[in-house]
């Protein structure tokens, strides 16, 4: 599926932002596929199988999240949400209707190939049963159940362990914090945050270089953590920055 | 944008106004109407204690125009029945204290329902002025952003084409356009949160939170416009979590990161720490930049303060500091400036309450 040649779907009303949004895709060797509104992009979504769609929240006919919803009840492709809105509420609704990742206009380019990029991995390795997720220096072998850091394996609880997994299943794309305490302390622990906050501290100490910095588990406020694809160049490119605690 | 909740405002008070009078004209035909229909009965029935019906009109100018219009009719309510039924008749005299019982009863109802009706009204017109602002914030942030959105998306696509790219001269163009829209966008974001916070429109969504989170945040975010700083962060270990609204207090430190690299040259070190503090944990913002006199400390927080020595020469709205303060208030901290004096740089800091909350021991494995 996911060929050479990556096809996208690009679900938006306003020409301009089709526009910009076909150039940057093209020059990274997709194939766009454009709709203007929910109706005629559910149409394309299912005749064109795209490998990936980009779905904007505010379309004319109905809702954004309304396509992923529908999209989601047959289909488990790659769904970025374009959203203006900055409440963060409306952001976990949509990951938890099952968008993949999202960004907030305005947004460069790099942002949202980085983001799509990472969601069209998490499907290929799920189809394909890909059993590591490298991180910058964090390697984590789902098969074997192990996490070394620079090659030196780390112990980690079985929570820990647990947390880091399904962090990794989704690497680079955000993950919900109701999402991780239902994944990792069940459903009746969904508004126990405080836990959720402890233990990711617990786990930063163990897999960052300055857990007060983060480069590997970095934080979405408000939303959830995500794994940093890229989390290398980051850490080079911020290496300017003196860290004392 | 500034201006609407301004204007918002002056078009209910005429609003306002308007209802009233037309109110206190519709209770009056109201009570003509009664009269004269009364008046008819009053041939074939006894019509002395129906003073009751008289609420009518009152309710109706309670709903329609408020406790003032109410007020009113239920007083020439109460004129119309004394002059037109009460013995003698067409006079204002009353004689028997069963009437003056019925009258002082009329008058305790009809106060309390018109300001139950009025209560009611007015709850109603807060709602649809709060629908009105929504919807204003709302498509303001719509239009002005869809745009910057499409400019911005539009740059780094150029910034990414390889013809541009290695072109030195073309490819710092298109990082100023980025850079701009970002600076653009930043100001939009800000007249919002000015218009939310004086119409008292601010929601704090309260959420456990590492206030190490909230530093790396504000400073991911305003990663371009430190650049030519020397940025250094500290956050001390095993702070206490805080339960505040996440995104509020990275605004409001943002805007202390803001107002740092603004008002010090480039080059000078900007310090952001956060610490634990007695009851609370305590975010700095530190520059080298140009001080804050005695005088402008007290009034730095105010709207729209400018300090006169920089007006010329650096640009500003004025609002960065009181929404910062607004957003910390909201989430039940403070906020505090110091200043060697001017010339030697200034200190803001939050302080952000910590509470206890249940350890997670028991749940781990």
């Amino acid at each position: 599926m996911t060929s050479p040649q990556p096809a996208v779907l690009v679900i938006d009303d306003e020409v301009q932002i089709r526009r910009f949004l076909r150039a940057g895709f093209e020059l990274e060797h997709f194939t766009v596929v454009e709709a203007d509104a929910a109706e005629s992009g559910l149409r394309a979504a299912t005749l064109r199988s795209p490998d990936l769609i980009v779905v904007d929240l505010g379309l004319p006919d109905r809702d954004g999240s309304t396509v992923v919803e529908r999209v989601r009840s047959w289909s488990d492709v790659p769904i970025i949400v374009l959203s203006v809105r900055a409440n963060e509420d409306e952001k976990v609704r949509l990951l938890e209707l099952g968008a993949d990742d999202y960004v907030v206009k305005p947004f460069g380019m790099a942002e949202l190939l980085a983001r799509a990029r990472a969601a069209l991995r998490r499907h290929s390795r799920g189809n394909a049963g890909e059993p590591t997720v490298k991180i910058g220096p964090l390697m984590i072998d789902l098969a074997a159940r192990t996490v070394s850091v620079d090659g030196t394996r780390i112990q980690l609880s079985p929570k820990e362990y647990r947390l880091l997994q399904v962090l990794a299943q989704h690497a680079g794309n955000v993950v919900t914090h109701q999402h991780l305490l239902k994944e990792v302390w069940g459903a009746r622990h969904v508004q126990d945050a405080h836990y959720l906050r402890i233990f990711v501290r617990k786990l930063r100490q163990k897999i960052e270089k300055d857990p007060t910095q983060p480069r590997i588990l970095v934080t979405e406020l408000g939303v959830g953590y995500r794994l940093a694809q890229g989390a290398e160049q980051e850490d080079s490119a911020s290496r300017g920055i003196s860290n004392s605690s | 944008m500034l201006h609407v909740p301004r204007d918002l405002a002056a078009g209910l008070g005429d609003v306002t106004l308007r209802a009233s009078l037309t109110s206190i004209g519709l209770a009056l035909a109201l009570i003509a109407v009664l009269t004269a229909a009364l008046a008819a009965a009053s041939f074939v029935v006894d019509v002395e204690h129906v003073t009751i019906i008289y609420l009518i009109p009152v309710l109706v100018a309670a709903t329609r125009g408020g406790v003032v219009p109410a007020l009113i009719a239920a007083v020439i309510g109460l004129g119309a029945a004394v002059f037109f039924f009460f013995p003698p008749l067409y006079d204002f005299y009353v004689d028997s204290p069963v009437e003056v019982v019925d009258l002082v009863l009329f008058i305790f109802v009809a106060v309390v329902t018109g300001k139950l009706a009025a209560d009611v009204r007015q709850a109603k017109m807060r709602a649809q002025a709060d629908a009105l602002r929504d919807a204003l914030i709302g498509s303001v942030s719509h239009e002005l952003r869809t745009p910057l959105a499409s400019i911005m998306g539009a740059a780094s696509v150029l910034a990414q084409s390889p013809q541009i790219a290695a072109d030195e001269r073309l490819a710092p163009l298109a990082r100023v356009l980025r850079e701009e829209t970002e600076r653009l966008d930043s100001h939009i974001q800000n007249m919002l949160d000015a218009t939310r916070i004086s119409s008292d429109g601010i929601r704090p969504q309260a959420e456990w939170v590492d206030p190490c989170d909230i530093v790396n945040a504000a400073v991911a975010h305003r990663q371009n416009l430190l650049q030519k700083h020397e940025l250094k962060v500290t956050v001390a270990e095993d702070l206490p979590l805080v339960q505040v609204d996440s995104s509020l207090v990275e605004k409001a430190l943002g805007q202390f990161i803001e107002n740092a690299v603004k008002y010090s040259p480039p080059a000078s070190a900007i310090e952001i720490t956060a610490t634990p503090s007695p009851r609370a944990v305590r975010l700095t913002v530190s520059d080298q930049g140009a001080g804050i006199s005695h005088d402008e400390l007290q009034r730095i927080w105010d709207r729209f303060y400018r300090a006169p020595r920089h007006r010329d020469r650096i640009t500003g709205s004025g609002l960065g500091l009181w929404i910062a303060r607004a957003l910390v208030n909201a989430c039940g901290g403070r906020v505090e400036a110091s200043s060697p004096g001017i010339g030697h740089g200034a200190l803001l800091s939050i302080y952000l309450p910590v509470a206890p909350h249940p350890g997670p021991e028991h749940v781990d494995d």
